[in-house]
């Protein structure tokens, strides 16, 4: 699975495409793995062309949550609804570490909100 | 025939390796489609069926057994039996995702109307999953 890596107001931003199931979820786990490893305490992961996610996909995203914790945040941009409804079953939309924004700009937004504030 | 006394049975087999579980998701799709399930239940079985292949593919290990997903449709009621052959065993080797692990089964006691689990004499596992098509009706005995 291809994930690419750029950056939104200085922060990491790992956006990938499909399916991110058992099969496909180590590359975003290694892209993930890399960002926080080079010191950010925020990173972004833009779901917006990810159509489908299990738990091999949901393990990558509390690893994230856990290693962030009491750091930073696991940022997610747009995901659809069927990716939200798990988000919400494994208690990600309720933890502290995790944001959801449905946008680049909301993101953009709140990231120049927590640098000023 | 009318649509209400509809049945089919179909299967697929195919290697038990995470390569193929995407195969395994298309199946189900053309599966849950053919019975008009709306887009939300359709990728919850997505999800449900592909947690079960997941496990079963972990169970078979390094064997070069089958997995084999059929996929029933009886009184209104659509099931996907996923069977696999091997013993369970512990993963052999430590993973830090492995601290995740056990997300499989409450995803699909969530997203599924029944599942059932049975273990064969040989030691083979068989999880079933159901959905209702006329869910919240009565289940006719």
């Amino acid at each position: 699975m291809d994930v690419r890596v750029t950056r939104l107001e200085e922060t990491p931003l790992l956006e990938t495409w499909g399916d991110i199931d058992h099969n496909t979820c180590g590359s975003i786990e290694s892209a993930l793995k890399e960002a926080i490893d080079s010191g950010s305490d925020i990173v972004l992961l833009d779901l917006s062309q990810v159509t489908y996610i299990d738990s091999g996909g949901l393990s990558v995203l509390l690893t994230g949550v856990r290693l962030l914790r009491e750091r930073g945040w696991l940022v997610v941009i747009a995901p659809n609804a069927n990716v939200r409804r798990l988000l919400e079953i494994v208690g990600l939309l309720v933890d502290p570490t995790f944001r959801v924004y449905d946008d680049r700009q909301a993101v953009a937004a709140a990231l120049v909100e927590r640098v000023t504030t | 025939m009318r649509a209400e006394d509809r049945s089919f049975d179909r299967v697929i087999r195919v290697k038990a390796e995470t390569s193929r579980l995407a195969e395994i998701r298309r199946f189900v799709e053309e599966v849950a489609t053919e019975v008009a399930l709306d887009l939300e239940r359709v990728f919850d079985l997505k999800v449900a069926v592909s947690e079960a292949c997941a496990n079963a593919v972990e169970h078979a290990g390094c064997d070069a057994v089958p997995l084999e997903v059929c996929a029933r449709l009886r009184a209104r009621r659509l099931t996907f039996v996923v069977t696999d052959t091997g013993l369970f065993r512990p993963p052999c080797l430590p993973r830090e995702s492995f601290q995740n692990r056990g997300l499989g089964l409450p995803l699909m006691v969530a997203l599924m109307d029944e599942v059932s689990f049975s273990r064969a004499p040989g030691g083979g596992t068989t999880v079933s999953l159901s959905v209702l098509l006329d869910r919240g009706a009565a289940i006719p005995a």
